[in-house]
């Protein structure tokens, strides 16, 4: 049986673990990370250092509108700058992961910056403790407003959170009944933001007038809280949301619903979550070792994930390009690969709508349900879109990373002349270790054939190589992770 | 030792009003600047999604609505990234396009005159022109950020000379935005990313800089704009700590304030006509108790402090205009 060490070389698997965890990488940072060995680069991903993300200063000194983060495409475009050019793609991915796992949509919440606090919030506590994190998520004032949590009164209960955190959020259908429920939601009542009835009005009224949008607070408010006996789960007591959060995380089914999501975003896709009541995990045995990490580590999802990175199943061959990426991993991943946004500019609302017409808008999930995922992203009209997308945006000689790679190149061979299976092998070497099928490889090779000569430090060559880059990146291999 | 300060501000009024589609407001205002008659103009850049309130607006200190001009575009009189405004004493006004690389010139009925301008870092070429003032002989001062430096034009768009380089030593630059001629002439130019103000001569030679990157008093972050009175006190829009700092000539400081707006005319006939918003509104704490100490979340969750305080300038003797672009409006300040 194979080994993850006998599956190709270690840069290989280091370059499986940077799709999976960030977004491929450069050659520079396959590189580095090849440096530091599997077991380095996993120890950096958990112990990320300064994001050293385009500044924030220079973002808005540019885009007035990224200064109060209202609309979609700025607060969109915000986003989209954070993670093209972040240095740790991780704390992205993981941001990426919960907004899809707390589909919050600013479609109704209106105001993006509060959409925005929400990520940071992610960045802050998605590989933490379960519990701190769905603490956070029901003091998040978008979650609130999202779930109508702010009209959850003590004599006049609103469900809606009640339900979804335990539907959607921390459990899944089938491990709770109606009472449980509205148990759960009186146990959040109180919980809802400061100026609450001038806030609500805002957001439904969706204008900046008179002064634009005024940010939102979590605020408890203690009078309208239900600090009456609940049995929830089993358990009775005089619950307040926190102990509700308390009695969700130790119970059984949450790491399971929680790894299975961590399966689908990070290892390979999973069937569609509404089927997940009635159809079990496709791998039983990843999902159990995630699970015992979850228990055995308070509640941690970075230890879910990092026993997940260690396993031979996540190393297994059958886990390399398993996974469809999603339009924020295409869109992202290119625009990363080519170099682009080292200065602000009106090319991020393209990407961003770009990401938007291949079915995700960032900060706009279609539902409170998310995004499904796999085969889900994929119709002729995304396929177009992602293709048109990542050739564009690789179809520039002068982009930095694109220069970067012809440098490689050239640098490889010294003589002039490249022939074209030599020049196919680095070309798909340097996107990021990229593996197709012979057919393609060959289909590839043959268009350098009719490209003729090509020297890759001049001009001519550049101009070549670019092709075929536009080539590789249009390729049915490249939209897979 | 402490020392005694000479200059405090009483916020008096507030002026302005969301305005994405134009008409009465402003949408996303960079900068500000008072005509000798009394007229206010200030330059909305606006933002993507609703272009529509890209344009210069034309308002005075009892909040009467002159109309607009301008607007986003590539042709002659328009703009795209608008950056900067300034009126000579012909009641020429000046634009700055940072994405255009040029300065176009209107009338004093704002009808547009010509625009002058290539991108490039040579002289008389542009790479970014952000903060415009009119010096003492009546010439055009451009910050030309990018390349890190302050041109010199006269009125007609004539090359004159330029002074500063690009670094932190004294005289260089980085990433300068806003500039301002001191009635005695001085110029002062807002050292963004160096957080600190740099005084030259009316020739450009340098005199002295002031601050340094922080949030106490006298510190800077990312300081965008500079206004100097007839008595010598110096105004700092300071950007990033979401205030206006206030110094005498000395740069001994005076005083801080960062906002205390309440409904301006505009906004309060707005509210008026919206019962929803008003019924909601009477119950509404402007000042409620926050769980962040980050200058930007502090204002972005305070409607009457600065979001984003961008231009100062002067009005009359004794009263200073604050240019939000967060929020869309000016506060009026005057000494006490």
């Amino acid at each position: 049986m194979a080994t993850a060490t006998n599956i190709g070389t270690e840069l290989d698997l280091i370059a499986h673990l940077l799709r999976r965890t960030g977004f491929g990488a450069t050659p520079g940072e396959l590189e580095e990370a090849g440096a530091l060995g599997y077991e380095g680069t996993l120890d950096r991903l958990f112990n990320p250092g300064d994001a050293d993300a385009l500044p924030v200063d220079l973002i808005r000194r540019y885009h007035a509108d990224h200064n109060d983060l209202r609309i979609p495409p700025s607060s969109g475009s915000f986003w989209m700058y954070r993670l093209v050019t972040t240095k740790t793609p991780f704390e992205e991915k993981i941001a990426l992961f919960w907004h899809r796992v707390f589909a919050t949509g600013q479609t109704k919440v209106i105001q993006g910056k509060v959409m925005i606090s929400q990520i940071d919030m992610f960045r802050k506590y998605g590989l933490g403790s379960f519990r701190d994190l769905l603490i956070q998520l029901s003091k998040d004032p978008a979650m609130i407003l999202w779930l109508d949590n702010q009209d959850n009164h003590k004599d006049n209960i609103n469900e809606n959170y009640g339900r979804e955190i335990l539907e959607l959020f921390a459990m899944g259908v089938g491990n709770y009944t109606e009472d449980d429920v509205k148990e759960c939601a009186r146990a959040f009542t109180g919980w809802t933001i400061a100026n609450m009835p001038y806030m609500s009005t805002k957001m439904r009224n969706n204008t900046l007038r008179p002064y634009g949008y005024i940010a939102w607070q979590f605020e408890y408010d203690e009078s309208d809280h239900d600090d009456g006996e609940k049995t929830f789960l089993g358990e009775t007591g005089n619950f307040t949301g926190e102990d509700v959060i308390d009695i969700i995380c130790k119970n059984p089914a949450t790491p399971l619903f929680v790894a299975r999501h961590l399966y689908h975003h990070f290892v390979a896709d999973e069937l569609p979550v509404p089927q997940w009541p009635f159809e079990g995990p496709k791998d039983p045995e990843a999902i159990q070792l995630m699970v015992d990490a979850y228990f055995a580590n308070d509640y941690s999802i970075g230890a879910m994930l990092r026993a997940m990175f260690e396993s031979d199943i996540f190393k297994s061959e059958s886990k390399r390009f398993a996974r469809i990426k999603s339009p924020a991993e295409v869109v992202v991943g290119t625009l990363r690969l080519a170099g682009d946004f080292d200065w602000p500019t009106d090319d991020v609302y393209k990407a961003t709508a770009a990401c938007n017409y291949m079915g995700q808008q960032l900060l706009g999930p279609t539902s409170v349900e998310g995004w499904m995922g796999g085969d889900d992203w994929i119709s002729t009209g995304s396929m177009v879109q992602r293709i048109n997308f990542a050739s564009d945006t690789i179809g520039n000689p002068d982009k930095r990373g694109i220069k970067a790679i012809i440098g490689r190149i050239a640098d490889r061979h010294p003589s002039g002349n490249v022939d074209p299976e030599a020049l196919v092998e680095d070309c798909l070497d340097l996107v990021g270790r990229l593996r197709v099928e012979d057919g393609t490889q060959e289909g590839l090779v043959e268009f350098v054939r009719e490209q003729g000569d090509v020297d890759p430090a001049t001009e001519d060559g550049a101009g070549k190589i670019t092709s075929l880059l536009q080539l590789i990146v249009s390729t049915r291999e490249y939209q897979l992770a | 030792m402490t020392t005694e300060t000479q200059k405090q501000l009483k916020y008096i009024d507030t002026n302005g009003f969301g305005a994405a589609q134009g008409g009465r407001g402003y949408h996303f205002p960079v900068d500000i600047a008072v005509r000798k008659d009394g007229l206010i103009y200030v330059l909305s850049r606006s933002g993507q999604g609703s272009l529509n309130g890209t344009g210069i607006s034309v308002t005075d200190i009892d909040h009467h609505w002159h109309g607009e001009f301008s607007g986003y575009g590539t042709a002659d009189g328009q703009m795209q990234w608008g950056t900067a405004i300034a009126i000579d004493s012909s009641d020429r006004l000046f634009l700055a396009d940072e994405k255009m690389q040029r300065i176009t010139i209107f009338d004093l009925d704002n009808n547009y005159v010509s625009h002058w301008g290539t991108a490039g870092s040579g002289p008389g070429e542009f790479d970014g022109p952000s903060g415009l003032s009119i010096d003492a002989d009546g010439n055009l001062l451009v910050v030309d950020h990018k390349n890190h430096r302050v041109q010199r034009y006269t009125a007609d768009g004539e090359y004159i000379d330029s002074f500063g380089s690009e670094g932190s030593a004294s005289g260089q630059f980085n990433y300068p935005w806003g500039i301002t001629t001191a009635p005695d002439g001085t110029i002062y130019v807002a050292d963004w990313r160096n957080d600190r103000i740099q005084r030259f001569t009316s020739d450009g030679v340098f005199i002295d800089a002031h601050g340094d990157s922080g949030e106490g008093d006298g510190q800077f972050s990312r300081p965008s704009s500079v206004a100097v009175d007839h008595d010598g006190f110096i105004y700092v829009a300071d950007w990033q700590n979401q205030r206006v700092q206030v110094f005498d000539k000395e740069w001994n400081f005076q005083t801080i304030v960062r906002g205390e707006a309440g409904l301006s005319p505009w906004a309060a006939e707005y509210i008026d006509a919206n019962k929803d918003e008003k019924i909601a509104r009477e119950v509404f704490n402007p000042y409620p108790k926050l769980d962040v100490d980050e200058l930007y979340e502090v204002s972005a969750r305070t409607e009457p402090y600065f979001w984003v305080p961008v231009s100062v300038t002067t009005y009359g003797d004794d009263r200073l205009l604050v240019l939000e672009t967060a929020r869309h409006r000016f506060q009026i300040f005057e000494t006490v």
